[in-house]
């Protein structure tokens, strides 16, 4: 990619010679995905989450290495791959801006070349899931981002693709509608049985989908395996949260480090190495005024950002 | 084949109910249109009435050669850098790249198609009013020359489509697209009997003039309309012209796949 330093005399000088450095976006990941799977594909910004998922949609030839997506090379984008898989990125609009998402709907229909019968059945059914209804008549500019997003999604599963590839599919939503668009993929994969490789900055979106995460960064695989079995690689502690009768949080440095609560419920943490949770608890127990206990796992969030500095 | 047809009536579809939106951008256009060939059509007509005729044509003779410019150009002419430079350039094509169909060859010739209907459709009343004021002799246009015309016009659209569409492509490997297709246009203007009608050209640019596919789009098909065309060019032009559109089509095709290609590279 071209780069250059700021100001006139650098501007004058890459007229004459561009300075250009080779970054290398993706290097190394390798992973399989069986049918039917629900994957979170997670890293910070720049990491190559979304430059891999476009070489799987076939939107980037790589320079080196292999991929195979339903039998197909991607980037050959024969019809028949095209036909089979959708990328939905939630910065980008498939929709026409300027008329009603049915008639890009029908459009689909027959760009996909779907008998009416088939599209009428899945029209209903994304419906049902996505309440399109009374959405889908309007101009798509009309629309607020959560129904652009709707009417976005159901234009790329229309043709029932066999694989979903979804980057953000939340991004800017608000809470009520990325919990609707979640709990409609989570009802599409069980319907379908459809493969989903999913991008997000919003950890809830993967707690609620995906039993298994794959985690790059710079480039390169860094965890791919189960949400849980991250948790324990990566902070193998949980944290015990106690209610106390007479508020007294004086000395529980003693029993492992205590992590700062930012919600207003009274409640002090201590977060412990996972296997000495039982002993610790029971001293607990036995020298303090406990009113309430509980055992959990730390915030995902933590995990995550922990995985990525590892 | 069905599937296809079925592909280009909903692109059709789509395409007309969007672009009735941009009736602000559609007055614009079609001023951009008409006032080269008016303007040349009012310089010409000033000269021929003064001097009694220019390289023997009239004054009616320019009058009826410009006015029908005014359509042709509309039919053959296409505007492939505007539905498609800034989706190269701003990365939207990839959207295109994702659906099993050449987005060229299906959606961007229906934009143009559905654009040239819409643009007609103003056009039409614009050009009974200018001939009314300008009172042409139009008695040397036959049903026949019209007939003639059609395949001609059709034939010119399908060369400057696929010639702008190549130009277009070069917006794969360069940011400075808009200043390559001006000078693009800039050859059109001169070489397509815009700029004057070819008998009128220097005769060393003629032959150049008749071998490039620019006088295809304008001055031939009007050749034919006013029934000035030579019996004997008409069939060598017809054969120039399908010359011109397969040559232009392969050579697109070529350019598109690698386009396409470095696209894919660089970051779609």
């Amino acid at each position: 990619m071209p780069e250059r330093e700021g100001g006139l005399g650098a501007a004058v000088r890459s007229f004459f010679k561009r300075k250009y450095t080779n970054v290398e976006a993706v290097k190394n990941v390798t992973f399989n995905i069986a049918q039917g799977e629900v994957v979170g594909f997670l890293g910070p910004n720049g990491a190559g989450k979304t430059t891999t998922l476009k070489m799987l949609s076939g939107l980037l030839h790589p320079t080196a290495g292999r991929a195979d997506v339903l039998g197909y090379t991607p980037w050959e984008r024969k019809n028949d791959f095209l036909r089979a898989m959708t990328l939905v990125m939630g910065q980008r609009n498939r929709l026409s801006w300027d008329i009603p998402a049915a008639d890009s709907f029908l459009l689909n229909q027959a760009v996909y070349r779907l008998s009416n019968d088939d599209y009428q059945r899945t029209l209903a059914e994304l419906d049902d899931l996505l309440e399109l209804a009374p959405i889908m008549r309007k101009p798509v500019r009309n629309l607020s981002l959560g129904e652009r997003m709707k009417c976005e999604l159901a234009a790329g599963l229309l043709h029932r693709p066999k694989v979903l590839f979804l980057d953000e599919p939340t991004i800017g939503l608000d809470l009520t509608a990325q919990a609707r668009i979640r709990g409609f993929l989570r009802e599409y994969n069980r319907r379908t049985g459809a493969t989903i490789l999913l991008t997000s900055h919003y950890m809830a979106d993967v707690v609620a989908l995906c039993e298994r995460v794959i985690i790059i960064h710079h480039g390169q695989l860094k965890y791919d395996g189960s949400l849980t079995g991250l948790t324990r690689r990566i902070a193998p502690v949980k944290l015990i949260g106690l209610a106390l009768l007479n508020g007294a949080a004086n000395g529980l440095e003693r029993y492992g480090t205590v992590v700062p609560n930012e919600s207003s419920d009274g409640k002090l943490f201590v977060q412990v190495p996972a296997g000495e949770v039982a002993a610790v608890t029971a001293r607990m127990l036995s020298d303090l005024p406990v009113q309430d206990l509980t055992i959990e796992d730390p915030p995902i969030e933590t995990v995550i950002e922990r995985a990525f500095n590892e | 084949m069905t599937a296809m047809l079925r592909i280009y009536q909903r692109l059709w579809q789509v395409n007309w109910a969007e672009q009735w939106q941009y009736r602000a951008n559609l007055l614009m256009y079609l001023l951009y249109w008409m006032v080269s060939p008016i303007v040349y059509l009012a310089v010409w007509t000033a000269v021929a009435n003064s001097q009694g005729s220019v390289g023997g044509l009239t004054a009616n003779d320019f009058a009826t050669y410009y006015l029908t410019l005014l359509l042709v150009d509309v039919l053959t002419s296409e505007i492939t850098i505007h539905i498609l430079g800034y989706k190269v350039q701003e990365g939207s094509l990839s959207v295109d790249l994702l659906k099993p169909m050449h987005p060229v060859l299906t959606s961007t010739l229906v934009y143009n198609l559905a654009f040239k209907a819409l643009t007609l459709l103003v056009l039409v009343p614009v050009w009974v009013v200018l001939a009314l004021l300008v009172q042409p002799d139009f008695s040397a246009v036959t049903l026949g020359n019209l007939l003639l015309a059609v395949p001609a016009v059709m034939l010119g659209f399908g060369i400057s489509f696929v010639l702008g569409a190549t130009v277009t492509c070069l917006a794969f490997w360069t940011t400075r697209i808009y200043s390559i297709s001006e000078f693009y246009w800039a050859l059109a203007v001169l070489f397509s009997g815009q700029f004057v009608p070819l008998e009128l050209m220097p005769g060393a640019l003629r032959p150049i003039a008749e071998a490039l596919p620019f006088q295809l789009l304008k001055y031939f098909p009007i050749q034919l309309i006013l029934g000035r065309a030579a019996p004997e060019t008409i069939l060598p032009n017809f054969m120039l012209g399908m010359a011109w559109l397969v040559a232009g089509l392969a050579v697109f095709l070529v350019v598109w796949k690698a386009g396409v290609k470095r696209y894919s590279a660089v970051g779609a």
